[in-house]
């Protein structure tokens, strides 16, 4: 920061030294070190094949803060403010330049200023307070109590003077431990008027704390840019920067394919709600339910979940509001057991049919959920498996390679087993978007093509875990060749036929979903 | 302790001890072990509140960082009110958390905090038993917070006494061999019900 020597302000300085445009470009002094290099891509090769091309930009970090900075300058050319006002502004619009447009030129100025929590540059009559505690060209720190050198304190637009000490270290507090960045506030009990850039970077000489901050801003820009979003992939630094919101896959530079809509692994044909759904019941319920499966009934009268744990048939419901006597065997009313309850003949008795139809229907759902989920766990084991898969099949490779074949005549083993692994992970949501599906014509089409789907990928699977040796690998080649073929297009009928259900508004779910 | 902090608590001390507060007896602080990191403040009753006539004792701990983190207090002396707990002592006080601002001192803490005794935020509860008497049953609970003023608050001898409320203390420590405090507890948390009390310290 060459700015740094500047800052220290002199004495009749008006104290919000942060706008006074020192240099108009503050932002890309501030938060640019390099220059950015980086990939774009148009989607649609050999991804996924029912949608039109859905063309998007891989960033990396500094692709990030530059395009950050361009939206930044062109909003300027329009509003000419300064730069890091022009960011808080923005941010404050979600970084929606129409938005922020409309209600510059259209709305109430001061009202705007003060719901983003700024002072607007064009107004002074902020600056005349700060002299108050001046006497002696010495002033007081209200923070750290010293009396010091006027030159050495400084305030944001809000004319709340601190000393320059006591602003770094509120400020690395906030940035370091709350991890707070565009949210900073003036350090005065209840001025919310926000810090700049430009203040924290002038201040700022930490270099740790400097990339902290930077980070935060750029966050903030991606978390609220609803063209943008992270690769969720944990050590990944890149982002996807999309031309308009849709539900289409994203192919990060680090090979994670994602969701653009919830930042998911592509999950398609199942879509954001309700896999969301089913994630959340997967959490609340899979180790639990099947337990309860197990080993619990429930009370006939208030359907309060039991566990028998000890030999006697005859139940008292521990619900203190409930307290009904009932047979464990029957589940009808104790009473007319009596002593002899192992003779219990009741079975088809009216009442204990009732009881059991209520219990059986809540058994329904439940088996009925773990018919799916169990399904669905079964792919996604498979998947991991398949890494394992792509292991062996390398040395398949290797070995074939020794047997006179070319290296290009053994890729199509490494093609199978991607096919194998798109399926598999295909096939895992189409359990969830069986779930949560209504039995309906179109239904019915989509468990045939899942069957069919699901017994195709089964055969190139175990064609894959075949032996293959010298005499039988011609005749494996074509098999798996073959296999893979179908496996793709029975995959692509099935993801096409679930997209014309959504197109044409065919599918028809058990749960309510909120109108996206 | 930074030194910024040991400068500004010496500040604030002496800004503690000449304020308008401190000499009608409203607010004091001092110190435990003669650590400027470990406070010991004192805040009285504010009239026309069930507090009025205690002494509240607080715990005040100034952490590392201090201005620019708030200071840690929570009571010492048991009080029945909504955003204190009633066992713990800790405080839901938003200037002790999120909107704390370094420019803030343990004074206008200390204010602060006679100004939650004044008003409580029933919808911000840190006790939810109390806030829920507060809301349901406001005279039952302005008698509960007098008492526990009376108790834990007072001492000499002009102390107010509710008979009714010593008796069912008494007996629900005969019945159920308990100590004062938790029949206390166990009683004000069942607006007095001396069955209800009983039960809960069964359960």
């Amino acid at each position: 920061m060459d700015s740094d020597d500047d800052f220290v302000a002199s004495e009749d300085d008006s104290g919000n030294e942060s706008n006074t445009g020192e240099d108009e470009d503050g932002l890309n002094v501030a938060l640019i070190d390099s220059e950015p290099t980086g990939s774009s891509h148009v989607d649609g090769n050999d991804r996924m094949e029912i949608e039109e091309e859905f063309p998007y930009e891989i960033l990396t970090t500094e692709q990030i803060v530059q395009h950050m900075i361009d939206c930044i300058k062109e909003v300027n050319t329009v509003v000419q403010l300064p730069p890091t006002i022009t960011r808080i502004l923005l941010n404050h619009f979600k970084w929606d330049k129409e938005k922020l447009y409309e209600r510059y030129y259209d709305g109430d100025r001061k009202m705007l200023f003060s719901e983003a929590h700024i002072i607007d540059p064009s107004e002074t009559t902020s600056q005349k307070e700060i002299k108050k505690y001046l006497h002696n060209g010495m002033e007081n720190c209200v923070i750290c109590c010293r009396d010091l050198p006027t030159s050495m304190l400084t305030s944001l637009a809000c004319g709340h003077r601190f000393c320059r000490d006591c602003w770094v270290n509120y400020l690395t507090t906030k940035i370091m431990e709350e991890g707070m960045g565009n949210k900073i506030s003036c350090a005065a009990h209840g001025c919310d008027i926000l810090v700049d850039d430009q203040t924290v970077m002038t201040l700022i000489t930490e270099p740790k704390v400097k990339l902290k901050y930077q980070h935060l801003i750029t966050n903030s820009f991606v978390e609220c840019n609803r063209l943008l979003r992270w690769c969720p992939k944990p050590e990944c630094s890149h982002a996807v920067k999309v031309q308009y919101v849709d539900f289409q896959p994203i192919k990060c530079d680090c090979g994670t394919v994602f969701c653009f809509l919830c930042g998911e692994n592509w999950h398609q044909p199942v879509k954001c709600d309700l896999l969301k759904k089913w994630r959340k019941k997967c959490d609340d319920d899979s180790e639990t339910s099947n337990w309860i499966a197990a080993n619990t009934k429930e009370c006939p009268r208030c359907n309060v979940t039991i566990e028998k744990d000890g030999g006697c048939n005859h139940m008292v419901c521990k619900n203190q509001n409930c307290k009904t006597d009932f047979c464990w065997v029957c589940l009808g009313p104790w009473e007319p057991h009596g002593s002899s309850w192992y003779s219990c003949n009741r079975y088809d008795e009216d009442e204990a049919k009732a009881a059991r139809d209520a219990q059986e229907k809540s058994r329904a759902a439940l088996q009925r959920y773990l018919f799916y989920c169990n399904r669905y766990m079964n792919h996604m084991q498979s998947l991991k498996f398949e890494n394992k898969l792509y292991a062996s099949i390398k040395e398949k490779m290797e070995e074939m390679q020794q047997h006179n074949m070319s290296w290009i005549e053994v890729q199509f083993l490494k093609k199978a087993v991607d096919v194998l692994c798109q399926c598999r992970q295909t096939l895992m949501y189409t359990y969830v978007f069986a779930y949560y599906l209504l039995k309906t014509n179109q239904s019915i089409i989509f468990e045939d093509n899942q069957r069919d789907l699901e017994s195709a990928t089964e055969k190139l699977s175990e064609y894959l875990e075949r032996d293959i040796t010298q005499d039988n690998i011609v005749d494996i080649k074509q098999r798996v060749q073959d296999k893979y073929r179908y496996c793709e297009s029975r995959r692509r009928v099935l993801l096409q036929h679930v997209q014309e259900g959504y197109d044409k508004d065919l599918w028809e779910y058990t749960v309510k979903l909120d109108k996206v | 302790m930074a030194n910024i902090a040991t400068q500004r608590i010496q500040r604030e001390f002496s800004e503690v001890t000449k304020s308008d507060e401190s000499q009608k007896n409203l607010i004091s602080i001092e110190l435990v072990n003669n650590s400027l990191s470990d406070l010991r403040g004192y805040i009285s009753g504010p009239p026309d509140t069930p507090y009025e006539g205690g002494i509240f004792h607080l715990d005040i701990k100034i952490p590392e960082t201090y201005p620019f983190n708030p200071p840690k207090v929570r009571f010492l002396t048991k009080i029945w009110h909504p955003n204190i707990s009633s066992v713990t002592g800790a405080i839901c006080l938003d200037i002790l958390k999120d909107q704390w601002a370094a420019a803030m001192t343990i004074r206008t803490v200390l204010l602060s905090l006679q100004a939650l005794l004044s008003g409580a935020e029933p919808d911000d509860p840190q006790d939810a038993v109390v806030a829920k008497q507060y809301k349901d049953s406001y005279e039952m609970f302005k008698l509960t917070a007098k008492h526990w003023t009376s108790v834990y608050a007072m001492t000499g001898f002009d102390k107010w006494r509710y008979p009714d409320f010593d008796y069912k203390i008494q007996r629900l420590m005969e019945i159920m061999k308990v100590d004062e405090d938790r029949a206390r507890v166990a009683l004000s948390s069942n607006n007095w019900d001396l069955e209800k009390a009983t039960q809960s310290l069964l359960s």
